[in-house]
């Protein structure tokens, strides 16, 4: 991933304002693909090719391009700021630049410059290991949801949260097995009827949804801050979840062992603390000390003094511990002898289960980090194969694909009616069910263990009938017609027909990156560089104009592309859009809402043609895909910083790179399973160990 | 954001009034001059039977079954603006009869449905939402902050609650999601819940009891974070010291309430019991609620719902029924039973009425009434159960004394938002708004004087 400088603009205007970028078209220069000129220098050093290819656009002075200085740059210093270092390298590895039009660099001389420039940054992280702090955060939405549940062991939810998507009903997920049924029950939350109504405790408000970061996750540490009117909630909600008339002992599974008063002429303070020592270290994830123990044992105490019912008494400090910072907080703790030291135990249990289960660690998780035995391999690895087949994995699937996508786009959809009548249906919209698709193939890929290229080209997919007969020519078995908005069944079906399958080319990502009338190239291009290959664009310069979704007098006989180049103007949207747009217009095959098309609504073909990274050149979608795959590595390492920033709750930077590098290699041999991409991420150093900077965290100018 | 304005409440103490209710003759010395301006909703869910409530349809044809497609009319509306005297009620309005002067009764007001969810689950929930439809990322509903908080950002500022969020749902299933129960919202995703317990809501009105456990509490975790704390690093410190400014802050507000406590301890009113209420008494004794924090000063924005929206779970109407009875599912079936409709229909408008008379029966300090200085809508998000429709809602404001031209029955012409309903409520409160939602204007015939 591109490590983001002077990224400020928010997504969504971005998002606005890509699609009315316009571009070159790429087609045009593809025939003057420069070739490496002979008279250049051989294998210049880092200087000479930075003197001979990029200080005419990249100088320091006055407005250097991208804000980008590199003439001051050499072999000494360029390992003094690595987030420059590491853009430096993507933008060769990428062969972003020079840009198309420049004299290109010889083929190897880029292969040298890039393999010094890699060992450059694997020498300066080994010296320094020095990984991004991650801030002390509070829980989100999610996660304090699913930590009250295993806290108390409800066997209800607390609210109920929009942000999962995909409602399971009738309990397929199963992963203990190792199989996705053939046929699945399933709900759309956000847009599906009554999928919102489910056993929960009556009286218990949620607070506000917690917004995933850009290009990041709902858990990322910088946003989740705390204000008195959410302090005030804490305080409420631990009240009105210990008092809900729903927190009775038919739902509540340690009411015995927990609220249930003892046996008359039972000692009362020892019972009190036995029950505390082990409540607290639940909710708290680490060993309680004495102090803590006394103050809460106290609480009890003095409560039950004043005649205070036993039950009563322990909901009223169950209240009181759920508001505590201990709980609601997580956070690493400092040690002051070194600047980085691997976590203990306990805060390795905690990562652990945050990153699996979305929630705080069981029993034994705990137990083992007691012992300190947590982090010996062995002991990790199991740990990490119970967790993964553990039901509560649900969570990490109501939690990461869906974001990891950016699925939430697809609830704001709305296609024309005019144009797209079909795509509306009873009182709801298609986008109900083709939400569901992207998100099915994940949980299979995951329960299964298949490799993760199937995420890129898969041999199957879950479809409901409504979408089978939305998807028109792609459909699998036609003559399919359903309109289920309750409870919907979703049957996996082999692909044969590779323009299918996976979480590119499916009706939820096509429509959600398109607008209401035209789909729109670059947004979808940008969605690709941003999820498949981690590598997301910088926004668009503010005052670029629009591009009208209707075509204007005198261009309706123009293809998209076309007229995106009409409007092209200016120069400096040439270096990014030189990268996104063939990742977008690849996808020009699929309408607004997904179906297939050959031809626009003015009768002139497609033009879908392009070449991925300047190096495979595709003529359909399937070679597309096809470049995808012969580039997998890149999309394996994409995934894994993807995994690793949700796992660590911050955005990456230059140095996570090198065990990236490695998590890459080790998942490439060993079949790109999924499984043994998550188990990588658990092992990695980012993963296992804490940083506390002296000075500055971030090495970022 | 939501600024819980306890804080404020103090300020706004010192001379302000505090009427204590149901005893109007010793009103507190007060400038004349400083009544403020009150808002409330009184939520029906699931519309009305239009023959009974709206003039001119008595002979339409009755909707068969659930016509939930239709979303629209089946009799036929006059398209034009119109503004006459109210003289006639219709059936379902007679219990207006004595009042009829203080109200007006507003006909053709239309909502946008944004397709995308259940066609109930937008009707109470946007009832009151400032979205234009389909400009929410990021959710199926069009819902961002609703009136009665944009108006308390203004009217609300000095008043210890700024909202008050009452339901009348005693159900004891969970039975819909919290889109069928509220319609207040402090913003896109985030609600404002309604109080369904009248026992529930006495305590956050007049008791000590629920800051005494917050204090236990805080008492307890401040000890915890101040441990935590020093077991952080030096960054993390510094961002983790918004638990402490957090927890402060609540303890201020929880110390300038108790203050108040003290006189609100002269209020009257008994607390409610336990026992289960037949459904009359229950609304009316919510009812009661709200009006003695209207009359005290404790809020001047309230929302009120007379019952959930859809909910299938039969309720017991002791007046009307001797079986207990589902008003959604009268609603689909009303060529059967359209007269038991049109009683629970005529029951809600008895205890609009109700409040009403309540209002108006207390005593400013200039002499008006707490009616002539609220605006207290009485109003469905549908404008029939049947068809689901989203136009031509029934709507009846009152109060608002001379700011308000009452006694009429005033006809929008086709296709009027009802957000321009909610704009001029808004002026008419002083609050300086230019637009609210989709508002394509004010309704002129609603006020005295234009603004």
């Amino acid at each position: 991933m591109r490590n983001p400088p002077l990224r400020c603009t928010d997504f969504a205007m971005f998002c606005a304002l890509t699609v009315l970028l316009t571009t070159q078209a790429v087609s045009a220069s593809e025939s003057e693909r420069t070739v490496p000129d002979p008279s250049a220098k051989p294998a210049g050093t880092l200087e000479t090719v930075l003197q001979t290819h990029c200080v005419k656009c990249h100088s320091a002075g006055q407005n250097p391009e991208g804000d980008i200085a590199l003439s001051e740059i050499n072999a000494r210093n360029v390992a003094d700021d690595l987030d420059q270092l590491q853009s430096l390298i993507d933008v060769l590895d990428l062969e972003e630049m020079p840009p198309e039009d420049e004299t290109q660099l010889p083929t190897e001389t880029r292969r040298k410059l890039l393999a010094e420039l890699k060992a450059t940054l694997r020498g300066a992280v080994a010296h320094t290991r020095q990984y991004p702090r991650t801030p002390i955060r509070r829980m989100n939405r999610f996660q304090y949801n699913n930590a009250v549940v295993d806290l108390f062991d409800l066997n209800c939810t607390v609210f109920t949260l929009p942000e999962r998507m995909l409602r399971e009903h009738r309990g397929y997920f199963q992963p203990a097995s190792g199989k996705m049924p053939d046929e699945v029950f399933v709900g759309s939350r956000p847009l599906g009827k009554s999928q919102m109504i489910e056993p929960r405790l009556a009286g218990v408000a949620a607070f506000p949804q917690d917004l995933r970061a850009e290009h990041g996750y709902d858990n990322q540490a910088d946003h989740l801050s705390l204000s008195p009117l959410l302090m005030e909630s804490f305080l409420k909600l631990g009240q009105s979840i210990t008092e809900s008339p729903d927190f009775v002992p038919a739902n509540v599974g340690i009411w015995d062992s927990f609220f249930a008063a003892p046996m008359p002429e039972s000692d009362l303070e020892s019972i009190v603390r036995e029950r505390l020592k082990s409540f607290l270290t639940r909710a708290f994830r680490r060993s309680v000390d004495q102090s803590q123990l006394d103050r809460y044992s106290q609480y009890v105490l003095q409560n039950l003094e004043e005649g205070v019912a036993f039950p009563v008494a322990m909901r009223a400090v169950a209240a009181a511990t759920i508001s505590s910072p201990r709980f609601l907080y997580l956070y690493d703790s400092a040690d002051e002898s070194s600047s980085v030291t691997p976590v203990d135990d306990y805060e390795l249990a905690s990562r652990l289960s945050f990153f699996l289960w979305g929630s705080i660690p069981d029993q034994i998780l705990l137990e083992i980090a007691a012992k300190k035995r947590l982090h010996e391999n062995d002991v990790l690895n199991e740990q990490f194969e119970r967790m993964i087949r553990d039901r509560k994995l649900k969570r990490f699937c109501d939690s990461f694909p869906s974001q990891w996508l950016q699925l939430e786009r697809i609830i704001s959809s709305v296609p024309s009616p005019e144009e797209f009548p079909d795509f509306y249906f009873l009182k709801y919209r298609d986008s109900m069910h083709m939400m569901l698709e992207p998100l099915l193939l994940f949980e299979t890929v995951l329960i299964e263990n298949q490799p993760i290229t199937q995420l890129i080209d898969s041999d199957f997919t879950y479809r409901s009938d409504l979408l089978e007969d939305a998807y028109g020519d792609l459909a699998i078995q036609h003559d399919r017609n359903g309109r289920g908005v309750q409870v919907i069944r979703f049957r996996r079906l082999p692909i044969e027909d590779r323009r299918g399958g996976g979480v590119i080319t499916n009706a939820a990502v096509m429509t959600m990156t398109s607008g209401p009338e035209r789909t729109q190239p670059i947004t979808r291009g940008a969605w690709l560089a941003g999820v498949v290959f981690n590598n997301p664009p910088e926004p668009p310069p503010a005052d670029v104009p629009a591009l009208e979704e209707k075509p204007a007098e005198g261009e309706e006989h123009l293809t998209l592309r076309e007229r995106l180049s009409m409007h092209r103007k200016r120069s400096d949207c040439k270096g990014c859009h030189e990268q996104i747009d063939p990742l977008g217009f690849a996808l020009e095959n699929f309408n607004p809402v997904g179906v297939w098309r050959d031809q626009y609504e003015n009768g002139r073909d497609v033009d879908m043609a392009g070449t991925l990274f300047r190096k495979h050149r595709f003529e359909n979608v399937i070679e597309f895909k096809d470049a995808l795959l012969v580039e997998k590595d890149r999309f394996t390492e994409a995934l894994a910083g993807h995994l690793l920033s949700f796992a660590l709750a911050r955005p990456l930077s230059a140095a996570d790179r090198v065990a990236l590098d490695e998590i890459t290699a080790k998942v490439a041999s060993d079949e790109y399973k999924i499984h043994t991409l998550l188990r990588q991420v658990v092992l990695s150093e980012p993963f296992q160990t804490k940083s506390f900077p002296q000075i500055a965290s971030n090495p970022r100018p | 954001m939501i600024r819980t304005s306890r804080r404020r409440f103090l300020r706004g103490l010192g001379g302000a009034s505090l009427a204590l209710p149901w005893m109007p003759s010793i009103a507190i010395a007060a400038q004349a001059d400083h009544v403020p301006m009150r808002m409330a909703h009184f939520y029906v869910p699931i519309g009305v039977v239009r023959r009974g409530f709206f003039p001119g349809e008595a002979n339409d044809v009755i909707p068969k079954g659930n016509l939930g497609n239709v979303m629209k009319s089946l009799g036929k509306q006059s398209p034009f603006a119109s503004d006459e005297p109210l003289v006639q009620l219709t059936p379902t309005l007679e219990p207006l009869e004595s009042l009829k002067h203080k109200v007006n009764l507003i006909t053709g007001m239309d909502r946008t449905f944004q397709q995308g969810t259940d066609v109930h689950a937008q009707c109470a929930s946007c009832y009151l939402s400032s979205a234009v439809p389909y400009t929410v990322q990021g959710t199926a509903w069009p819902l961002d902050r609703t009136l009665d908080h944009l108006v308390a950002d203004v009217i609300g500022t000095e008043t210890p609650f700024a909202t008050l969020e009452f339901s009348c749902n005693s159900h004891r299933d969970n039975k819909e999601s919290i889109y069928f129960d509220n319609i207040s919202w402090y913003g896109t995703g985030h609600l404002a819940p309604s109080i369904r317990d009248p026992r529930k809501m006495y305590h956050r009105l007049f008791s000590t009891q629920e800051i005494d456990r917050y204090r236990d509490i805080t008492d307890l975790v401040l000890e915890d974070a101040r441990d935590l704390k020093m077991h952080l690093g030096y960054e993390d410190r510094h961002k983790f010291a918004e638990y402490f400014d957090s927890i402060r802050t609540i303890e201020t507000q929880m110390d300038r309430l108790e203050q108040m406590k003290s006189q609100l301890s002269r209020v009257q009113l008994d607390e409610p019991p336990e026992a289960y209420l037949p459904r009359g008494e229950y609304i009316r004794l919510m009812g009661d609620l709200m009006v003695v924090a209207l009359q005290t000063g404790l809020t001047n924005v309230a929302t009120f719902m007379v019952g959930p929206e859809r909910w299938d779970t039969p309720f017991k109407f002791e007046s009307l029924f001797d079986e207990p009875r589902s008003h959604h599912q009268m609603s689909h079936n009303q060529t059967k039973m359209i007269d038991d409709l049109l009683k629970v229909d005529r029951f809600h408008v008895e205890q609009y009425v109700y409040l009403m008379e309540k209002m108006d029966s207390i005593e400013q300090a200039d002499g008006s009434t707490l009616l002539d200085n609220t605006l207290f809508t009485y109003g469905s998000g549908l404008g029939d159960g049947s068809t689901h429709q989203y136009n031509d809602l029934p709507i009846v404001v009152a109060g608002g004394g001379d700011r308000v031209a009452s006694g009429r029955h005033i006809n929008m012409s086709e296709g009027t938002p009802l957000a321009n309903l909610w704009l001029t409520q808004a002026r008419l409160l002083g609050v300086p708004m230019q637009r609210f939602a989709d508002s394509t204007g004010m309704i002129d015939g609603l006020m005295a004087e234009r603004l």
